[in-house]
């Protein structure tokens, strides 16, 4: 009997010891997770993580990033842990984390799984756009007492969107435009996605705007939409744009062809839901309405 | 004495084609029994339905006595030995271990072979001479070295009846004669009845007890190879004009073939 | 007769390969992308290790289901590529020659288009795709004949090319990441093994390969020819629809966690059967302790070589397998 109520007593001490060194976080999975208090020991799992991260002024907290976590520099040092498709996790292992970030829709969920069997917690977020990039600094600023730096931050962003959105507004004029990127098979973003948001934002019109995120065209189908402005970057990373943009020049009729507007970006400030997005915006704005800057 | 294999007003179609017409045939216990006849003529299915290859659609086959139907594939296959006219050319097994597979169905499933099954084997090879090739591969050897061999397989199933397909048809003279010899040593120590066809008909007239002459389905005639092998009877089956008188070596009918021209030249003959 | 008898050999290839299985699990799970400690693993194994929780974790946790998986896979292919080969008298049959192949991987590209998780989802839609074209091939293969082993190949060809092209179509229509899964899915890709589904493949394998076992006489028989099989009292319809049906079941299963490796099933039986002789009785064994540790060694490799990551163990074993197979070809040609 007494053996019994000092198991329990037992039991109760130690949950109550745990939980006051950890806390039920509800994140962006839906998921229960048990979040430490103090996180000292992070590994990123998606590059726009590592950066809200280092950005939040955390960077020093990150042991291990993923393969393609450029930026910022720093980054680059850090061990690496596979990448965000296809982690690894022995290596996530042996550098012992106290947590995870990682990204909802992007790593795999057996992954996620598999770390919390063993007793490594993983909190997903899910940054997509410009205003969830935002909620996220809040919530991971939240998880690594960086809420200060967090609210700095997203004002600075606020602050900048506005901007954009302000010297737009001074124009009625929304030059059609043309997002490409695929090369093969030419493939532009619909309205739903976070650069078919930038470019209304930016004061352009989405040419490939409507229902599929991802939508293929012909190169008749683009040229028959005469795009004013044409923009070229890609998923991929290292690939030589000059032949593409080389490609666009031979069909002489286009708009954007007779007013040399075939600009090549680099893709990392648009496809990778991170602070950079801003830049993302303000450059966009600065092609689609140069004579507003 | 039972018979080894009584055959019962057969009748064996494929399709639309009739293949066996009411055949009735009975073999004695250690007989040597040659079918004979022209292509087409249904001795190969004959032969199918005695070891129960293909089933006929009307008539009984009986065994030993005992109808086809009432032995299982195993106790069949311990009582009747095959040697098929074509086997496959790349089997990639020792002359030993093709002949030592004779044994299967007298071994349980995993069918781990005893000491004296070695011994049967071995007795098998040396019977047909083939005891010096035992560690060769099959595919290696000649034509009539395999033969041999599949012979001694048969053999080592220590069968009661054993039936060949034109064991001989693809050798040349001298393992004819060898085969034939083997067979008809078989029989004659053992007892084991020997069914099989044949395309020679000399060499069937010299080493049958009893001959089953066949055309198109049907019983020509059956009987010992004087009474078989006649001038008319030959016509009938064959369909072409064929030299019979008796060879010097045993009283038994010989057969000559005769060229076109040969015909004419000697009408006396006829 | 001086070779050594059935029995005996049995028993020595059993045990020597065994043994090999042993020594490629244990160098399974001491290399990994951490590094190699093959000393430290050896003292886990026998218990005698020190508290370090993080490798215990990395060995037990990440890589044995993983060695494991490799294995039971690699012993499954290759007992899959030695019963095909025998029961079609076909020195290129493999254990996907039947249709498997081609319905697994449309089940599985439906599955993870889908967005379902590996498992359960993605690994049933496989292993039913497997089965609709098992079961179109024996009906077509027995239309033609009973069950010869021309029309099962003719028929298994058949549903594999059709099966290839609504792979192309359904790829065709694949975004990037998806397309990242699908690919590795069809070259194999033992990374997403997890223990209690690996223990569950176990399971389902263990009563096949004893089935498979008692299955080698017959085999044996079966090589000598259909009619002269028959004549020594083997069925050779029933065992031909036994062998397809428990060998395409156990492919099926492996395949739904392991993908699509290629090679394994039809090199591994060449080799065994050039060390230890045309026997299934010994064969049998000698793939399923052979061809484990075959893979067990690719897997190995896929994890050792590259610098950073791992290769995809179906590249290594398309890399190793081919040059091995045309090696072992032009042997038997001499």
């Amino acid at each position: 009997m007494i053996l019994q109520q000092l198991k329990i007593l037992l039991l109760v001490l130690v949950f109550l010891v745990t939980a006051a060194e950890a806390g039920l976080v509800k994140d962006q999975l839906g998921r229960e997770v048990l979040v430490p208090d103090e996180p000292k020991r992070i590994v990123s799992l998606a590059p726009s993580i590592t950066e809200i991260v280092f950005a939040l002024g955390a960077g020093h907290l990150l042991q291990g990033v993923t393969q393609h976590c450029d930026f910022p520099p720093e980054a680059g040092a850090l061990p690496k842990v596979g990448s965000y498709v296809h982690l690894d996790l022995e290596r996530i292992v042996a550098l012992k984390p106290d947590l995870c970030l990682g990204a909802r829709d992007g790593n795999p969920r057996e992954v996620a799984e598999k770390l919390e069997a063993l007793n490594i917690p993983v909190y997903a977020v899910n940054p997509r756009d410009l205003q969830t990039v935002m909620s996220t600094l809040i919530e991971i600023g939240r998880l690594l007492h960086a809420e200060a730096q967090a609210e700095v931050l997203v004002a600075k962003m606020r602050g900048r969107i506005e901007g954009v959105k302000a010297r737009v507004a001074t124009t009625q004029v929304r030059p059609k435009i043309f997002f490409q990127i695929g090369i093969v098979p030419i493939v532009s973003l619909g309205t739903n996605t976070c650069i078919g948001e930038l470019i209304t934002t930016a004061g352009g019109h989405n040419l490939a705007a409507g229902p599929t995120p991802y939508p293929r065209f012909s190169k008749e189908q683009v040229v028959a939409l005469e795009p004013e402005v044409i923009i070229i970057t890609s998923m991929t990373r290292g690939q030589d744009f000059e032949p593409v943009r080389d490609d666009w020049y031979r069909w002489s009729n286009l708009p954007a062809v007779r007013n040399h507007r075939i600009h090549i970006v680099e893709s990392d400030i648009f496809d990778r839901p991170s602070p950079r997005l801003v830049e993302g915006l303000e450059l966009l704005a600065r092609l689609i309405h140069p004579e507003l800057w | 004495m039972k018979p080894a294999l009584t055959l019962d007003q057969l009748h064996l179609s494929y399709g639309r084609r009739k293949v066996l017409n009411d055949i009735s045939v009975t073999v004695e216990e250690g007989e040597f029994f040659i079918i004979i006849g022209p292509n087409g003529s249904g001795k190969t299915s004959l032969l199918k339905t005695a070891f129960g290859a293909v089933r006929p659609q009307q008539g009984t086959v009986r065994i030993l006595g005992r109808p086809l139907r009432a032995y299982s594939g195993r106790k069949l296959a311990q009582v009747v030995a095959v040697v098929p006219q074509a086997a496959p050319a790349d089997i990639p097994f020792t002359v030993a271990e093709v002949v030592l597979m004779g044994r299967s169905p007298h071994l349980p499933w995993l069918g781990l072979e005893r000491q004296q099954d070695r011994e049967t084997a071995r007795r098998a090879m040396q019977f047909t001479h083939v005891a010096h090739l035992a560690a060769r591969r099959l595919e290696h050897l000649s034509a009539g070295e395999r033969q041999r061999v599949l012979i001694a397989r048969a053999i080592c199933q220590q069968p009661r009846l054993l039936v060949l397909d034109e064991p001989t048809s693809a050798l040349d003279l001298a393992h004819q004669v060898q085969i034939m010899d083997l067979l008809a040593e078989l029989r004659g120590n053992d007892g084991v009845t020997v069914v099989m066809v044949s395309h020679d008909l000399n060499l069937a007239a010299l080493y049958a007890d009893r001959l089953l002459l066949m055309k198109e389905g049907n019983v020509v005639s059956m009987g010992e190879p004087a009474q078989v092998l006649t001038f008319d009877t030959l016509e009938e089956a064959y369909g072409c004009v064929l030299l019979v008188d008796e060879n010097p070596l045993k009283k038994v009918p010989r057969i000559t073939l005769v060229p076109k021209r040969l015909l004419a030249v000697d009408p006396a003959r006829r | 007769m001086t070779a050594p008898s059935v029995p005996r050999r049995i028993l020595t290839v059993s045990s020597g390969l065994a043994v090999f299985l042993g020594l490629s699990v244990w160098l399974g799970l001491s290399i990994g992308s951490t590094g190699q400690n093959l000393r430290e693993v050896f003292a886990l194994l026998i218990g005698s290790a020190g508290p370090d929780e993080t490798l215990a974790n990395i060995v037990w946790r990440i890589r044995l289901p993983r060695v494991l998986l490799a294995a039971l896979a690699g012993a499954t292919l290759s007992l899959g590529g030695l019963v095909f080969q025998a029961l079609l008298r076909n020195p290129l049959a493999e254990p996907y020659i039947l249709g498997i192949s081609g319905g697994a991987a449309i089940g599985a590209i439906i599955g993870i288009l889908l967005g379902l998780s590996r498992f359960p989802g993605v690994a049933l839609l496989a292993f039913a795709g497997s089965m609709a074209t098992l079961f179109l091939v024996l009906v077509i293969a027995s239309v033609r004949l009973s069950l010869k082993q021309d029309s099962l190949i003719l028929a298994g060809v058949m549903v594999n090319a059709f099966c290839s092209s609504l792979i192309m179509f359904l790829l065709s229509l694949t975004q990037d990441a998806r397309l990242h899964n699908i690919l590795f899915w069809l070259m194999g890709d033992l990374s997403l093994s997890d223990g209690t589904q690996t223990l569950i493949l176990a399971a389902c394998l263990a009563p096949c390969f004893f089935l498979l076992f008692f299955m080698a006489r017959p085999m044996n028989l079966l090589l000598l020819g259909e009619e002269m099989a028959a004549s020594m009292g083997v069925n050779v319809r029933a065992i031909s629809l036994v062998l397809v049906v428990v060998t395409s079941f156990m492919v099926s299963a492996t395949v739904c966690q392991s993908g699509l490796l290629g090679f394994v099933g039809l090199v591994t039986p060449h080799l065994l059967r050039l060390l230890f002789g045309p026997d299934h009785r010994v064969l049998v064994p000698a793939c399923i302790l052979g061809g484990g540790a075959y893979l067990v060694w690719c897997d190995l490799l896929a994890r050792f070589l590259p610098a950073q990551g791992e290769l995809p163990v179906g590249v290594i074993t398309a890399l190793i397998g081919a040059p091995l197979f045309i090696y072992l070809l032009l042997r038997a040609k001499r």
